[in-house]
């Protein structure tokens, strides 16, 4: 192991493989790979509080966001509304299972994982929970947080409002409501959310011990 | 942005250290410093241990069958691409009119209704990202596989955009679904999804496997003359 010691300053790009020599940066700079371009790492910009913080308020405005509308069209004096977990069983009800599953899992699961699971790695780290049934899990959440956030599509969850009401907007009136302007900020708190966490960063706290 | 100095800076130093016999600047690929980085958790490690020293996940320094994969997910990709254009995405009941829309004719019916920027983002989160998803990953696999004459530097940034954009065709499924919960007044106004929605659905978890399955640091192996 101690032969690793001497390279800690060296990292590989995951793209292309090539050895790389680390070195300090000033914060808002990204170093990218010189051969490939690829991002490589970028100043710790983790501040535990604020994504403790940022966790709560999407957990609180995730229940609105999922229990109140987010269309609502008239058509001939009738009503019909729907919200995000709605959309995705009317299309899983019609036998469209598939469409329906990955609808569910981009807007509703994803993010309602990705949540709790920042949470978790947070509340772990601040409350310094040693015992090594927390660090089992903080190491097997920090491993899946990768493909968590790939899965969570709320941004363009948000631009389909538009153009679905851009298009029933031809044969119907189209209302926007509560549940649309809280899915909104919803989309907006995670935006921030995974703009403060560093996977890396959080990965240097296991190295700590 | 400040991004392009740090890169350049980051080069020098990795050329002067790594290497002192050559002065030339060399590009040093880290399997033959003996290193690589733990596929789960990209910590740096010595390729002769068995699992990582950070998350004791099993080590691996390149996955070679990752190229073959990544073709056979994107040849289905493509078959089911073509199935998605050819059936029905959608099925409209307007007053007991029964019409079936395919993504391309639901594109031109917004261009006739006047809604061009509607029609341009749904015509490039449905036609143009999916196809251009499949040609971009094609040329990346065929330059590992044939070894061909491309800029290995744009084929990466091409990758990344790949990777970044294709996420955009679920906007459609999206917009299906909103539209299927919403419209549902019997023979006077009803909307369905019909079979291209699965193909669809599919092609997105395909192509977007076949970007996260394969190794890029492959391309990168053989190192250019020049």
């Amino acid at each position: 192991m101690h032969e690793l010691d001497d390279h800690d300053s060296i990292i590989l790009c995951r793209s292309c493989d090539l050895a790389v020599r680390k070195r300090a940066l000033p914060s808002s700079a990204r170093a990218l790979c010189p051969r490939c371009d690829t991002a490589l790492y970028d100043a710790p910009y983790c501040s535990i509080n604020g994504m403790l913080a940022m966790c709560v308020a999407a957990l609180i405005i995730f229940i609105p966001a999922n229990l109140l509308p987010v269309l609502e069209i008239h058509f001939l004096g009738s009503i019909r509304t729907t919200t995000v977990f709605e959309a995705a069983i009317a299309v899983w009800a019609q036998g469209y299972w598939v469409v329906g599953l990955a609808v569910m899992v981009a807007a509703v699961i994803a993010p309602a994982v990705l949540i709790l699971s920042i949470l978790t790695q947070v509340l772990i780290v601040k409350l310094k929970l040693q015992q090594s049934f927390w660090q089992r899990t903080y190491t097997s959440l920090l491993k899946n947080q990768g493909l968590i956030a790939q899965m969570t599509m709320l941004e363009i969850y948000v631009i389909s409002f538009l153009v679905s009401a851009f298009q029933l907007s031809d044969f119907s009136d189209v209302y926007f409501g509560m549940g649309t302007f809280s899915f909104t900020m919803l989309f907006v708190i995670i935006l921030f959310l995974q703009r403060e966490y560093n996977l890396e960063h959080m990965w240097s706290f296991v190295d700590e011990h | 942005m400040s991004t392009k100095h740090t890169c350049e800076q980051v080069d020098n130093e990795v050329s002067t250290t790594v290497n002192h016999t050559d002065t030339a600047p060399v590009h040093i690929q880290g399997n033959q410093m003996g290193l690589c980085l733990c596929p789960v958790c990209k910590k740096l490690n010595l390729t002769t241990n068995s699992n990582c020293r950070r998350c004791y996940s099993k080590l691996a320094t390149r996955n070679y069958a990752s190229v073959q994969q990544s073709w056979a997910l994107l040849v289905t990709a493509t078959i089911l691409l073509v199935l998605a254009n050819v059936y029905p995405i959608t099925l409209l009941t307007n007053r007991g009119v029964v019409t079936n829309d395919t993504i391309f004719s639901g594109i031109s019916h917004l261009v006739q209704t006047g809604m061009f920027p509607i029609a341009i983002i749904v015509f490039t989160a449905s036609i143009l990202v999916p196809w251009l998803k499949i040609f971009g990953l094609a040329t990346y696999l065929a330059a590992i596989s044939f070894n061909l004459p491309i800029s290995k530097r744009k084929l990466m940034v091409g990758f990344h955009v790949i990777e970044w954009i294709g996420r955009w065709s679920m906007l459609d499924l999206f917009v299906i679904s909103l539209t299927v919960a919403l419209v549902n007044m019997g023979q006077l106004l009803d909307a369905k999804p019909a079979p291209a929605a699965t193909a669809f659905a599919l092609v997105i978890l395909l192509t977007q496997l076949a970007a996260k399955v394969l190794d890029t640091r492959l391309l990168w192996d053989r190192l250019e003359k020049t």
